[in-house]
């Protein structure tokens, strides 16, 4: 004791800046004791909770892949199914369980299909697992609902579908794309109906979850895309272009001639693209017309289009271009020029002194 | 000058040294506190999503990965093997052989099947000549893959030869010997496609060290604690400088650097600023502040993003001669940026990129070492004139060391409460241990390697790259 007073006498005799020093020293040796040791109670907790998991995954695995296999004839559910719904009814209401569980169901929804996607479907409904779902899309938190709303669409949930509804203009991007998903998956093309109030940009990671989740349908009778491609948001017009020319939208034609005069950059080249997989021979010319007023990446686009649907009478315009000071249309230009004229082509070589004429390109294109 | 002036010399000395380590504590705990919650943002945002549509899908925008190779041949087929796995689809690679003087042209020809093909640069980027040529595979089993044969010019050149031949929106620039993890494009890929108000102009993912992690046919199948020393103090380097600094520059956007192991760059942006710098041994800097500084300069709205998702595992090196060796690059790389880009630094027509984090980098990251050399030296002078006043000394030495312990500590409970990379038994006290250690068998040679560094870029400029000698991570099949 007298030496603790003796320190603490010491200590108090110090400058200010010193006694600080040594308090924080003080409180920063306690913190690394504490995080230490719970640093290795969380090292502990975490390999336990893996090796929980493992174990539950067994198990479930087991249930539920018997469970499938065990239905009756006429589809309805044998005693050996319920006995096992009402076990799973038990162990969902524990958080890790029922994490594992669904785990295991996404996986299995992927891999079945009919009879069995049914099954699954009874089971999520039967187990009280669709009734956390539902809980999640109330929750304050966003990514909860978020979550949710993922859930709800790979079980194919219908009865929400107002509930998500109301997501699909969700402040959040993220819970934008769920609710979108979810909509999709259920409607298909007629859940793209939320494009038509979308303000809000719809991003790239959006547009192409949203094709793939289309993609997958065996009916692919699409509906009027003619309003999107006339959308004052830029980013729906792109998704409808993406749309038209992976549906091959032939009776959008016009509309796509339109937008090539749209203020964006960006939409005009998509329509050259898309308008060169449409075989648009009357946007060809028009663009053949107005060749000089184009920016570098359209005229570009435009040679790419050419390189498709190119015709004879295209080659005095093709010759006019043939040394383009841009290498790419260089190269497309002395391309279609060989496909179509190979005597024109082979004689080009007294015009290859001209000031803008790469000869590795020529040499390039007459190997190939 | 009278002692009296000299002594109020010292007091200012005094309190510039104090203030200088206070704001770099400072900023320490407000970038781990803004790291921490960018971390938690991004594993909540990403709690949900499924990558598996992005991951089959035509329509996901293709990415060439581009990897230079230098005398590679020792684990070249099986590195190139590692790449080929990826489980994004619209992707393509492209080895860029910068001139090896070994065989690695040769067993890249005999494992994958090349024939020479014909096909024409657009050098928008001017760059060394090609020697061999340009190869692909005769099996259709590696169409994904383009060898380039080029005559030697370095890292940057052979980058800038892939930007010169990718066709790809987006380029990946990763080292040859990284194992880049299967789900990395995907991953990487998200934030370029994601954010709809700024355009993305490049992304950075954790680097982790691969060193005694086994490796099964070019996957990583088990993460181990390496043994040496050197190795787990880099471990926990890195654990700090990704998880708590870059998350955090991330948040603020400010990221001057993309680790050159493993990024992802808009291709178009790349290119309009000229590419690589070919005269930089810090060239996955340069370019970065470069992009940034065009993107600044056009006013438009950009961002560089970063994933703290462990997908480029590197190995690192395992002695001090090429710890030291790396390092000293590393420096010489920050000051070539800085000077380069001194333009930008305090000046407010850049915003946050000139008042922030150039600022940042000038003063924490590339005076540091010349201001802790100073302080050492002072210290020095003052310990043979007995003028140390050691109750100071002792008791902020003591503080400081602590609170770095803490710091690696902090950094531990981030990688353990997200990733959870280090599961087994045993190796939490390690790293504990490690915290205790780092700041006596790694900071002083950082210290050295960043000193000879500011020497050999002022006194030394026909320095280059250094000696980096790897022995290939230990791949079992």
């Amino acid at each position: 004791m007298p030496d603790i007073q003796n320190i603490m006498d010491q200590y108090h005799d110090l400058p200010f800046l010193i006694q600080l020093a040594w308090a924080l020293s003080g409180v920063l040796s306690i913190a690394i004791v504490l995080l230490t040791i719970y640093l290795k109670i969380i090292r502990s907790y975490l390999r336990k909770k893996a090796q929980h998991h493992l174990a539950y995954k067994n198990k479930y695995e087991i249930f539920l892949v018997e469970y499938l296999y065990s239905g009756n004839d006429d589809g309805s559910l044998s005693d050996t199914q319920q006995t096992i719904i009402k076990k799973l009814k038990t162990s969902v209401k524990n958080k890790a369980k029922r994490k594992v569980i669904i785990s295991i169901l996404y996986k299995l929804m992927n891999e079945v299909s009919g009879e069995m996607s049914d099954y699954i479907k009874t089971l999520y409904h039967e187990t009280g697992l669709i009734n956390f779902a539902i809980d999640r899309l109330y929750n304050k938190n966003w990514y909860i609902a978020a979550k949710g709303i993922g859930e709800l669409t790979r079980f194919n949930i219908e009865d929400v579908n107002e509930k998500v509804s109301e997501y699909a203009l969700h402040p959040r991007r993220e819970v934008r794309n769920e609710a979108h998903l979810y909509l999709v998956n259920l409607f298909r093309f007629e859940g793209l109906e939320f494009l038509n109030n979308l303000k809000t940009p719809l991003s790239e990671w959006a547009q192409v979850q949203l094709l793939e989740t289309l993609q997958k349908f065996d009916d692919q009778q699409i509906c009027d895309i003619k309003p999107w491609l006339r959308s004052s948001n830029n980013s729906v017009v792109l998704f409808a272009l993406k749309l038209a020319k992976i549906y091959n939208q032939f009776e959008v034609q016009d509309t796509l001639m339109e937008l090539l005069n749209h203020e964006n950059k960006t939409v005009r080249i998509a329509s050259i693209e898309v308008l060169t997989n449409l075989y648009g021979l009357e946007a060809k010319e028009m663009l053949k017309a107005n060749f000089k007023d184009l920016s570098l990446e359209e005229q570009i686009s435009f040679f790419e289009m050419l390189e498709k649907l190119v015709i004879p009478s295209d080659e005095p315009f093709i010759e006019k271009h043939l040394f383009h000071k841009n290498f790419e249309i260089q190269l497309l230009a002395l391309k279609i020029l060989k496909s179509i004229n190979l005597d024109k082509f082979m004689a080009i070589d007294k015009k290859s002194n001209h000031k803008k004429a790469n000869p590795e390109i020529l040499k390039f294109v007459k190997s190939t | 000058m009278d002692t009296s002036t000299v002594k109020i010399i010292l007091q200012i000395l005094h309190y510039l040294f104090f203030a200088y380590a206070f704001a770099a504590i400072t900023s320490y705990i407000v970038l781990s506190i803004i790291s921490g919650k960018e971390t938690i943002d991004y594993l909540k945002k990403n709690s949900f999503v499924d990558y598996k549509d992005i991951l089959s899908s035509t329509m996901s925008p293709s990415i060439t990965i581009i990897a230079p190779a230098y005398n590679e041949s020792l684990n070249i087929v099986e590195n190139v093997r590692s790449l080929l796995s990826n489980h994004y689809v619209n992707y393509n690679v492209i080895i860029i052989n910068d001139g090896s003087k070994d065989d690695s042209l040769e067993r890249l020809i005999e494992a994958y099947e090349l024939e020479k093909a014909d096909f024409i640069i657009n050098e928008k980027i001017k760059t060394q000549p090609l020697r061999e040529g340009v190869f692909k595979s005769k099996n259709p089993a590696f169409e994904k893959l383009m060898v380039i044969d080029k005559e030697n010019g370095g890292k940057a050149d052979a980058l800038n030869m892939g930007l010169n031949i990718s066709k790809s929106k987006y380029v990946a620039c990763i080292d040859v010997d990284c194992l880049l993890l299967e789900n990395a494009l995907q991953k990487m890929i998200k934030p370029f496609l994601e954010v709809t108000n700024a355009k993305v102009i490049a992304a950075g993912g954790v680097i982790r060290i691969a060193n005694s992690c086994t490796i099964k046919g070019g996957k990583l199948v088990d993460v181990n604690l390496p043994k040496n020393l050197l190795v787990q103090s880099q471990i926990l380097e890195y654990l700090r400088a990704f998880l708590l600094g870059r998350m955090a520059w991330s948040r603020l956007n400010g990221l001057l650097v993309i680790s050159g192991a493993f990024g992802i760059l808009d291709k178009e942006t790349a290119i309009a600023v000229g590419g690589y710098d070919t005269q930089t041994v810090g060239e996955d800097m340069e370019i970065i502040v470069r992009m940034r500084r065009y993107m600044e300069e056009k006013k438009e709205k950009y961002r560089v993003s970063y994933i703290p998702d462990p997908l480029c595992w590197t190995e690192a090196p395992d002695s001090y001669k090429i710890f030291i060796s790396q390092r000293n690059r590393w420096t010489r790389g920050t000051i070539e940026t800085l000077r380069k880009h001194r333009k930008i630094g305090f000046n407010r027509n850049y915003g946050s990129f000139g008042l922030l984090s150039y600022p940042y980098w000038l003063i924490f990251e590339r005076l540091a070492p010349i201001i802790e050399t100073i302080g050492l030296l002072y210290f020095m002078i003052l310990v043979i004139l007995r003028e140390v006043r050691w109750e100071y000394a002792l008791s902020f030495l003591i503080l400081s060391y602590l609170f770095s312990v803490l710091f690696s500590i902090v950094a531990l409970y981030s990688e353990e409460l997200t990733f959870h990379e280090y599961k087994k038994k045993g190796t939490g006290y390690k790293l504990v241990l490690l915290s205790a250690l780092e700041p006596f068998v790694l900071h002083p040679f950082i210290l050295y390697a960043a000193v000879k560094g500011n020497y050999d870029y002022y006194f030394n400029k026909k320095k280059k790259w250094g000696t980096m000698t790897r022995k290939g991570l230990a791949t079992t099949p």
